[in-house]
């Protein structure tokens, strides 16, 4: 295997969870957020040579979310109890219910104040850094998180407690 | 923990650690491609380009393109190189142009949109496409620039890569997110089979009207863009609709 195809895999490897994870809180939907991020994976690979030495992942988070803000049209409607890993600690429930909390507020959101926010609060970016990514400018940015932030609130942006703790 | 950490936290804890992985070899098999085509549309071939998209210009391209191993492409719209329909192109020094087809030609009427850029005008115009394996997709929808003699430059050319290119609603819209050119960015286009007296998008919670002219061969399809003035080239729309005559919701 050539030394660029190995960083690569070694790259797609490590970033690849991540990916899939943010896709998926942008669409709530796995299957599609693999194939977003199987998306984003081909061309940031195609792109190798020029972005290996540079910021491969922040080149493959902005092809992801600006691919799945151009298929705007995508509902938020996979619910997590469908498809339940076998494996089993002891706060699936709680987990289950924050997922649900979770797609539940999102899709309160446009697909552009989503990534805004997967961005913001998953990818922990600052607000330049989300502007560049999303071709955009600060202030629409500044403007697009508050709004969804609104937005959230109102949805009820207070995770539900975790089991047990209720009193 | 205030709302923002707990979104924080509810966005980490819900990341599925057991999830298979994604398909390493298939992404690096369709990444070569990709990058292929890219290599490819660099000679500036419109052919080739073309090509790129799985789009045969006339019918003739596919006797011609380069060979694919696989099925359609991942995108469905594409950026041309910027291709006159001059027959007399300026020679270049550079790499083999590769093999020579001719640009798009226009298939009934070529729609004037009044944006300028200098002496050139925006237009669009449907061209035939031949997509393998789609008999139900015979046109594509071209953004290009006219010149005051007359000359066609195409810029960018949507076409739908399933079903029908006939089929009733909204079909695949082009995005300049490459202004390409890049002194000319591409209003966001797209055509809209039905009755459509008005179609509006959504963009930030704010509602942008669409330009319209019918198609000159089949007044079913409808032609819309959107003045670069009211929605800027590159800018995804959150949302779009067609309403009739009646302003009824098609």
């Amino acid at each position: 295997m050539a030394r660029g195809d190995a960083e690569f895999v070694e790259f797609a490897t490590a970033a690849s969870a991540r990916l899939v994870h943010a896709a998926f809180l942008m669409t709530g939907n796995h299957h599609q957020a693999e194939d977003a991020a199987q998306t984003a994976l081909v061309r940031t690979y195609a792109s190798w040579s020029r972005i290996r030495n540079g910021d491969a992942y922040g080149y493959a988070r902005s092809v992801l979310v600006n691919h799945l803000v151009d298929t705007w049209r995508r509902p938020i409607r996979e619910y997590p109890t469908e498809d339940l890993p076998e494996q089993r600690r002891g706060d699936v429930a709680d987990e289950v219910a924050t997922r649900r909390w979770l797609l539940t507020i999102l899709g309160t959101l446009t697909a552009r104040e989503r990534a805004v926010v997967v961005l913001r609060y998953y990818f922990d970016l600052p607000e330049a850094q989300v502007a560049r990514e999303l071709d955009v400018s600060v202030g629409t940015v500044k403007s697009t998180g508050s709004r969804a932030l609104e937005k959230l609130r109102t949805a009820g942006l207070t995770a539900p407690e975790p089991q047990g703790t209720r009193r | 923990m205030n709302e923002v950490d707990e979104l924080r936290r509810a966005m980490r804890a819900t990341e599925r650690a057991d999830r298979d992985g994604l398909d390493l070899a298939g992404i690096m098999r369709e990444g070569r491609r990709v990058r292929r085509r890219r290599q490819v549309a660099g000679t500036g071939a419109v052919a080739a380009v073309v090509a790129a998209v799985l789009i045969g210009v006339g019918g003739t391209v596919a006797r011609t393109r380069p060979p694919e191993p696989t099925g359609p492409a991942p995108a469905a719209t594409a950026p041309v190189a910027a291709s006159t329909a001059t027959t007399d192109p300026s020679p270049t020094a550079t790499a083999d142009p590769g093999p020579t087809e001719p640009p798009p030609r226009p298939v009934g009427a070529v729609v004037g949109s009044g944006i300028r850029y200098g002496a050139d005008e925006r237009v669009f115009y449907v061209v035939p496409v031949d997509v393998p394996e789609l008999p139900g997709v015979t046109i594509g929808l071209a953004a290009g620039r006219r010149s005051p003699t007359g000359e066609l430059t195409t810029d960018y050319l949507v076409n739908d890569v399933a079903g029908s290119d006939r089929r009733p609603g909204f079909h695949q819209i082009g995005y300049d997110q490459q202004r390409v050119p890049a002194d000319a960015p591409v209003p966001t286009f797209g055509y809209f089979v039905g009755p459509a007296a008005r179609i509006v998008g959504t963009v930030d919670g704010r509602h942008v009207e669409a330009r319209l002219a019918r198609w000159s061969e089949d007044p079913r399809l409808v032609i819309f863009w959107f003045d670069p003035g009211v929605l800027a080239p590159g800018t995804p729309l959150d949302g779009i609709v067609a309403r009739d005559a009646r302003d009824r919701k098609l």
